[in-house]
């Protein structure tokens, strides 16, 4: 083989990855969202049963709805805690700054299911919390409001994602030139006039980007819902995981996957739309 | 005319280093004052100091006989041109030159006549919509202009604003920004590296080297009488020719110069001549050094044609002459001999060391 004919190789190998690792999957997913089960053996076919018996379902549009919302509400808290503490590290100079940040990336390193386990530990009915606030006396016995429910879930999925959500901020935040800030303050804006006229609105891409992060992770998470969830841990992705698993109807499980995928990419067009609108 | 800003034994230190020594400055209400000096000297800190961006290690800072050292940035009445204009990128041109106005609570019809009557100052009426990133470089300095302007601020800040346009340009910029300033009547506080834009443009130059002032003065001050050999050296071409004080004279090579009687007998000096002063070959005058010297090189650059010599008395002092180019010097070859001469007065004698 030439040089060349090598290198166009190579590049066409490099080209093809996403296309194998990435589209790939998602077609063999939607073409499978057409096929049907019969005596427990998958049948190749294009009908749109799958589909149907999704929206005439009682139970599956609800979940599904409920779980979008919970994803919405999990990226909002992640977009909260993560904004001021992205905002802090960027106030800090030289070292201080660098140092924190890899702190707050550290999990990001973590086995997911250790991250999980943590957080039961905390949030248990002998976790961290409770017994911080029966010795303080604000709570007479352990109590079960911050676990097995939905704002175990929130908080939980929220704290597991943070860094999903400080890291794209803060990127943002880096890149403001310290002269736009100086020029506001120079035409009179007291610094919180400046974070409102200048800072926000140029770091309000990255924030996007940060809450799309945070939603899309918790939209494919099933395994947080199930771990502190409890009875309210019955989500979307939990559903799918069964229709592939115990159910054996994977026709039917890839359907509910497509319109999960298409929800995802309908919130990242539309965030990416009103990023290209801010003109950074 | 009044002082507006003062600085009082500023310095300014960043760990050990001192970048600023201590440093006293008084800006006049409504001149156009230059601070210029080569890269590194201090400019830009003293521009950051006066603007709060910075505070100073030690020293007060007072404008308008109040002292602003401690006062934040957005409560000092005066505004920054940046050297990278700094716009809001994510603002269209009404929306950043209405900034300050904006802040300040100004009824919004107030707002758009300001900006637009602004914009017509600055030469940009009918941009309102344009976002910074749809302008050209010289447009996005006339926009930082009106913004810093709209605000009918007393003193202005610029940082090298010309800096980064092109000649042509910078040229018509200059005179724009001169007349402007005539107009609109405000002090501009100009920084620049730029020997040339400082003495069109200014009333009075600081010439600055290595963290401190070198010597303050209206262009013609500076250029006709530097204080220092750095001021000589930096400001315009100058030729330098080494010696001692001797019987209040500067003795050298290729003559004697009267001597300031500052100068200490036996010190080392220097005389310092502008290559315009430098004559060939023409009717000698009683108070002239006259010598013989070699024609190293001919250089025509239009109306001007730079003569570069070697005096046969001192081979290794180079003598630069600037003459209007004509038939008589176009004809001068290389290795040529001419007589040289030098008028006594033009030449300015100071210390060899800096004081
Ligand atoms: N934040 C800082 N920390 C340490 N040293 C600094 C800092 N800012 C400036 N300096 C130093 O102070 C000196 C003067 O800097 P300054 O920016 O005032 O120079 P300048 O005259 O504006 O130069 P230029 O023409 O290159 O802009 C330089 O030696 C610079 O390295
Ligand atoms: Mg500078």
């Amino acid at each position: 083989m030439s040089p060349r004919l090598a290198r166009i190789g190579l590049f066409v190998a490099a080209a093809s990855a996403p296309v194998v690792f990435v589209l790939v999957p998602i077609a063999a997913f939607l073409i499978m969202s057409f096929w049907r089960v019969e005596t427990s053996q998958l049948v190749p076919d294009m009908t749109v049963a799958n589909y149907a018996a999704f929206f005439a379902s009682d139970t599956y549009p609800r979940v599904f709805i409920e779980t979008l919302q919970l994803c919405a509400i999990v990226a909002v808290i992640g977009v909260a805690l993560g904004y001021p503490i992205a905002y802090l590290i960027w106030r800090q100079h030289g070292r201080l700054r660098y140092v924190l940040l890899l702190l707050f990336a550290i999990p990001l390193f973590m086995s997911y299911i250790v991250k999980i386990y943590t957080m039961r530990s905390i949030l248990g009915l002998q976790g961290f919390l409770n017994q911080g606030l029966v010795t303080l006396g604000i709570l007479d016995q352990p109590s079960l409001l911050f676990i097995y429910n939905r704002l175990a879930i929130l908080l939980t999925m929220a704290v597991i994602f943070l860094p999903f959500a400080i890291l794209p901020i803060y990127l943002s935040l880096e890149r403001i030139p310290r002269s736009l800030v100086h020029a506001s303050a120079d035409l009179g804006g007291a610094p919180l006039a400046s974070f409102r006229y200048v800072i926000l609105p140029l770091s309000a891409p990255g924030t996007i980007v940060g809450a799309l992060f945070v939603f899309v992770l918790a939209l494919g998470d099933f395994i947080t819902p199930q771990m502190v969830g409890g009875p309210s841990g019955f989500t979307i992705g939990r559903v799918i995981w069964s229709q592939f698993g115990l159910a054996f109807n994977w026709p039917f499980g890839a359907a509910m996957a497509s319109l999960l995928l298409l929800v995802a990419f309908v919130v990242i067009s539309l965030a990416a739309l009103i990023a290209r609108r801010q003109r950074v | 005319m009044t002082v507006l800003l003062e600085l009082d034994a500023v310095s300014k230190s960043y760990g050990a280093t001192e970048v600023l020594r201590p440093t006293s400055l008084e800006v006049k209400d409504g001149e156009f004052l230059t601070i210029l000096g080569p890269s590194g000297s201090g400019k830009t800190t003293i521009l950051r100091l006066v603007g709060g961006f910075a505070r100073p290690t030690a020293g007060r800072i007072r404008f308008d006989g109040a002292d602003v050292t401690n006062v934040p940035t957005h409560k000092r009445p005066f505004n920054t041109v940046f050297q990278d204009y700094a716009l809001f990128p994510h603002m269209n041109v009404a929306r950043n030159v209405g900034y300050g106005l904006m802040l300040r609570r100004r009824p919004k019809r107030e707002i758009e006549n300001r900006v637009a009557e602004t914009l017509e100052v600055v030469g940009l009426s009918g941009m309102l919509d344009r976002y910074p990133s749809q302008l050209s470089g010289g447009q996005r300095q006339r926009v930082a202009l009106a913004r810093a302007l709209v605000c009918d601020p007393r003193l202005i800040l610029l940082d090298e604003p010309l800096a980064a346009l092109d000649a042509g340009l910078r040229r018509q910029m200059q005179l724009f920004l001169k007349s402007l300033q005539r107009q609109v009547r405000t002090t501009f506080l100009f920084v620049t590296h730029d020997q040339e834009e400082a003495t069109t443009m200014s009333d009075r130059i600081v010439v600055m080297n290595v963290g401190h002032i070198e010597q303050i003065g209206t262009p013609r001050d500076i250029y006709y009488a530097p204080a220092s050999r750095f001021v000589a050296e930096f400001f315009g071409d100058n030729n330098i020719l080494g010696g001692t004080i001797s019987d209040g004279r500067l003795q050298c090579a290729l003559g004697a110069f009267p001597a300031p009687p500052a100068l200490v007998e036996g010190s080392a000096a220097l005389a310092a001549i502008r290559p315009e002063k430098v004559r060939l070959g023409t009717a000698a005058e009683p108070a002239d050094i006259v010598f013989t010297a070699a024609v190293i090189d001919v250089v025509f650059a239009g109306a001007i044609t730079q003569v570069l010599l070697r005096p046969n008395a001192s081979p290794e002092a180079i003598i630069t002459a600037k003459l209007t180019s004509g038939a008589a010097i176009g004809s001068l070859a290389p290795d040529a001999s001419v007589e040289v001469r030098i008028a006594r007065e033009d030449a300015v004698i100071l210390p060899a060391a800096s004081p």
